[in-house]
């Protein structure tokens, strides 16, 4: 360690030898949602100024080197992990910035000419090291290569798109705690002593409604010529705080994290916290530096401006009318995914599909079902308001057992104001003994579904433009449509479990059966059956006998 | 010559006195937490503890494996996430702000346990996986679940024998794994474990003789069950006492649960191991002290001028970079 940093010592002092092209900024998004919550957004995103196709990796600074080694080993050109504890309730909270499923997610694309199968279970292995995750359980019984849910979010030199150097997978029986995420700060370059990865106490994390934990990297546009290439790498956490759990509506950044700012991170080039007050009407403390007001696809909205500075920074928000609850507006595209049926023997898996938007919607549908939930592609019935529904096309590769999943890509236009649910049937399956798990009684997962759209309005929308990094550039960004990706709900069934006592039972009955049987005819069939005379032997002749025995032993 | 002979001896054990104990490079500790399901909160309370003195005592992260078979931390019943304490009166959180958990929830399993310590991982495990022990490591083996007279359940449906366990540890000493393994177990009928080692350079104790229970230490009502073991819960008391510097021996650890507070009679074997543990100091397993020399004269190093072959190539053309539409155009598709 004291090697390494003389090292670095030494190299700092050579300026001009080892300089660091490329910039961090870290910003935090607060905003107060439309139900009962508020909700934190961070995201710290590192520019790296370099060609990753030529970089070898081994030296950087303000970009984590664990990532730069995947990158390069397993030619990743794109990477986006997730861990997410809790469901994104996008009826009434509108659209996160960031998307993730409950669980664990990865969606990974590789570089053109590389192994991607070997690769992509390497970088499974890898990251299960990195972020103390059983990501390792991802292999091919749950990964699917979608062709039309998921397109590269960095810039790519073709315009033709192969989805077979996408993979992607789910871990819906993830849990997420602080052990994911004390490695995942360990990629900041302040770690989480300055600025505001300061504020992610675990304590104050994993008492929330939801929280996400996430990780995304793309080549981006070095400038606007877009000749050369720069690493982006974006760290977010998204949490959802409940003014119950909280036990007051005025929120302060105390009462959220645990603590406020301490002073600013030196390595950080912009340090910002942003409250959106649009819904709301709150009294700040102190008074914002600066007011934004944002107008996108057709949504104003009104956001404080903080910067943090080397000074201590702790915000209070105080509503002012507190019992004054703003009216919910669900968004204009949203979805839940449940089971249909009953018994153990046949059962439906149904995502519904809400359009409030007054003009039809394009959507694609990405399901992936574990191999051991049979589904019957004869059975998909898309039915929006009572009307069947013919799919735009449709993807299907049927699951092998023990070999690969079921993956399901629907293309659907939804007509204006409609619910479509989509539904397809599946059979109750036995697994060979020794693939339950421990807990088998818990049920088995079946990971989100994924329902993508190009949304022509932005009403309810907070993620970054497609082209750009940070939260203050998405501010009156208008573009021709606002992409969202909705996790729906996971699902939780329960196959038939045996008792696993029950070998143990029959043992012991087949014993009992074997020894009560085998005795008696082991008795018979072993033992000569003689019979025996009744005749009585009179006290004489016995004598006799005797006599005889003894002259006989005597004569010898 | 008699003098002579007596000093050359003299000079012998001296010489390989400070052979052996220069044996000892580097510390390693692996810690299980075998079962699974919210009454076994005590277990993962056990090893976290033991986490947590090991980590304080200077065992880095990296050098730790720590094996959690569930998750209580962050268990929708415990009704202060992100938290795991040693006793109600929450005195130490043992759980941590830094905790790294190695292998967790399905994985802690009898296979890969054995794998673990015996170094036979699939290729592409990570190195926060690994157990990379070698012949100067002093190992740290803790376990804790529920046993039997022989056995150590995991995860309520599969369990390792004393027998796999015992030639698990002498395929380490084949492989040269190790220096010297402190063995720790906090299980019912514990001893049974140990009984049938036969690798040399093994200290073994044990939080209950054949026969016995090894008990809770109390419950806490606002979780509902027993919150932490006997055992355990002493020797944490003892460890935190302990830092890096202090001199505390061995055989002041083993003597941490007298039958009084243990209720069970804690079991320890010696014979495997040829040191007395009275001069062992406990740092040798729970902490990683090294003898470090500072130096004082500078020394000035210069860097490499690495030449850059120069590229004869005419400079080609650049390329043009694009973001693709977030989404497949609909009406671009042959519907």
């Amino acid at each position: 360690m004291i090697y390494s940093l003389t090292f670095l010592i030494i190299l700092a002092n050579y300026g001009s030898v080892f300089c660091y092209e490329g910039s961090i900024d870290e910003e935090l998004l607060i905003k107060p949602l439309q139900s009962n919550q508020v909700y934190a957004h961070f995201q710290f995103s590192t520019k790296w100024d370099i060609d990753p196709e030529k970089e070898t990796f081994r030296h950087s600074s303000l970009f984590p080197r664990p990532i730069g080694e995947l990158i390069q080993r397993f030619d990743i050109q794109e990477l986006h992990v997730t861990l997410t504890g809790g469901l994104w309730r996008y009826e009434k909270w509108g659209y996160p910035v960031v998307d993730a499923a409950t669980g664990a997610e990865v969606l990974a694309w590789f570089k053109p000419g590389s192994d991607v199968d070997t690769n992509w279970k390497l970088l499974a292995n890898s990251l299960s090291g990195l972020f103390c995750a059983s990501l390792n359980f991802i292999d091919d019984l749950n990964t699917i290569k979608p062709e039309f849910s998921f397109r590269p979010r960095g810039v790519v030199d073709s315009k033709f798109i192969n989805s077979s150097h996408v993979r992607y997978a789910n871990l819906p029986h993830e849990i997420v705690c602080t052990e994911n995420l004390t490695p995942w700060k360990k990629l900041l370059p302040c770690d989480s002593k300055t600025g505001l990865a300061s504020l992610l106490n675990s304590g104050h994390i994993h008492n929330t409604r939801y929280h996400s934990v996430g990780l995304h990297l793309r080549p981006v546009c070095r400038d606007k010529s877009c000749e050369s290439l720069s690493l982006e790498l974006q760290q977010t956490v998204s949490l959802v705080y409940d003014y119950l759990i909280l036990g007051t509506k005025n929120w302060s950044l105390r009462k959220l994290f645990g603590q406020g700012v301490n002073r600013k991170c030196v390595l950080v080039n912009k340090s910002d916290i942003y409250v959106d007050t649009t819904l709301t009407d709150v009294e700040l403390e102190p008074a914002p530096d600066k007011t934004v007001t944002s107008i996108r696809g057709g949504q104003t909205t009104v956001l404080q401006k903080y910067e943090v500075t080397n000074t201590f920074l702790n915000i209070y928000a105080k509503y002012q009318n507190a019992d004054v609850v703003p009216l919910n507006l669900p968004p204009p595209l949203h979805a839940n995914q449940y089971l249909s049926g009953y018994g153990q023997e046949r059962g439906g898996i149904v995502t519904k599909i809400y359009n409030n938007h007054w003009k039809e919607l394009d959507v694609v549908l990405l399901q992936n079902i574990p191999w051991f939930i049979p589904i019957y592609l004869h059975t998909l019935k898309v039915v929006s308001n009572g009307k069947e529904l013919k799919p735009l096309q449709l993807r299907y590769i049927p699951a092998r057992q023990r070999i690969r999943p079921n993956y399901l890509e629907v293309l659907l236009r939804l007509p204006a104001r409609t619910s479509t649910s989509v539904v397809i049937d599946f059979d109750y399956v036995f697994l060979k003994w020794q693939e339950y798990p421990p807990d088998a009684n818990f049920g088995f997962h079946i990971g989100s579904a994924v329902i993508s759209c190009y949304l022509p309005v932005a009403k309810n929308y907070t993620a970054v433009p497609w082209d750009m990094t940070l939260i203050s550039d998405s501010f009156n960004a208008s573009r021709n449509g606002y992409l969202v990706e909705i996790r729906t709900e996971n699902l939780i069934i329960t196959l038939p479990t045996p008792d696993f006592s029950m070998p143990y039972n029959v043992i012991c009955l087949a014993c009992t059966v074997v020894a009560l049987a085998f005795g008696p005819l082991h008795n018979i069939t072993t033992r000569k059956l003689i019979l025996k005379s009744n005749k009585k032997v009179q006290l004489v002749e016995k004598i006799k006998k005797l006599l005889n025995s003894l002259s006989k032993t005597k004569e010898e | 010559m008699r003098l002579i002979t007596t000093y050359f001896l003299v000079f012998l054990i001296t010489v390989i006195q400070a052979f052996s104990n220069k044996s000892h490079t580097n510390n390693w500790a692996v810690l299980v937490d075998t079962s699974r399901f919210w009454f076994n909160y005590r277990h993962v309370a056990n090893v976290l503890s033991i986490y947590r003195s090991v980590k304080r005592l200077g065992i880095p992260d990296s050098q730790i494996i720590l094996m959690i078979a569930d998750d209580m931390a962050c268990n929708p019943r415990n009704p202060r996430p992100a938290t795991v304490f040693n006793n109600a009166d929450q005195h130490i959180n043992v759980y941590g702000d830094d905790v790294e958990v190695d292998y967790r929830g399905y994985e802690v399993t009898v296979e890969n346990f054995v794998r673990l310590l015996t170094g036979r991982l699939p290729p592409g495990t990570p190195r926060s996986k690994q157990l990379l022990s070698d012949e100067g490591s002093n190992v740290l083996i803790y376990l804790t679940g529920h046993g039997g007279d022989g056995f150590l359940k995991f995860q309520d449906s599969e369990e390792i024998t004393s027998q796999e366990m015992a030639d698990a540890l002498e395929q380490m000493w084949q492989k040269q794994r190790y220096n010297e393994i402190f063995f720790m177990i906090d299980t019912c009928q514990a001893a049974s474990m140990y009984e049938r080692f036969y690798s040399p350079n093994i200290l073994a104790v044990g939080s209950s003789l054949v026969g016995e229970d090894s008990l809770s230490h109390h419950v806490d009502s606002s979780i509902g069950v027993y919150i932490i073991d006997r055992y355990t819960y002493y020797a944490l008391e003892f460890l935190e006492k302990v830092n890096p510097q202090s001199d505390r021996s061995l055989s002041e650890f083993l003597k941490v649960c007298p039958k009084s507070v243990c209720i069970s009679t804690v079991g320890v074997r010696k014979d495997l191991y040829n040191r007395d543990p009275s001069r062992v100091p406990i740092t040798d397993f729970f902490g990683s002290v090294r003898p470090i020399d500072i130096l004082h004269d500078i020394t000035n190093v210069t860097l490499v001028q690495r030449k850059r072959a120069k590229s004869k190539k005419p400079k080609a053309k650049p390329k043009k970079y694009m973001y693709v539409d977030p989404l497949v155009n609909f009406n671009s598709l042959n519907v």
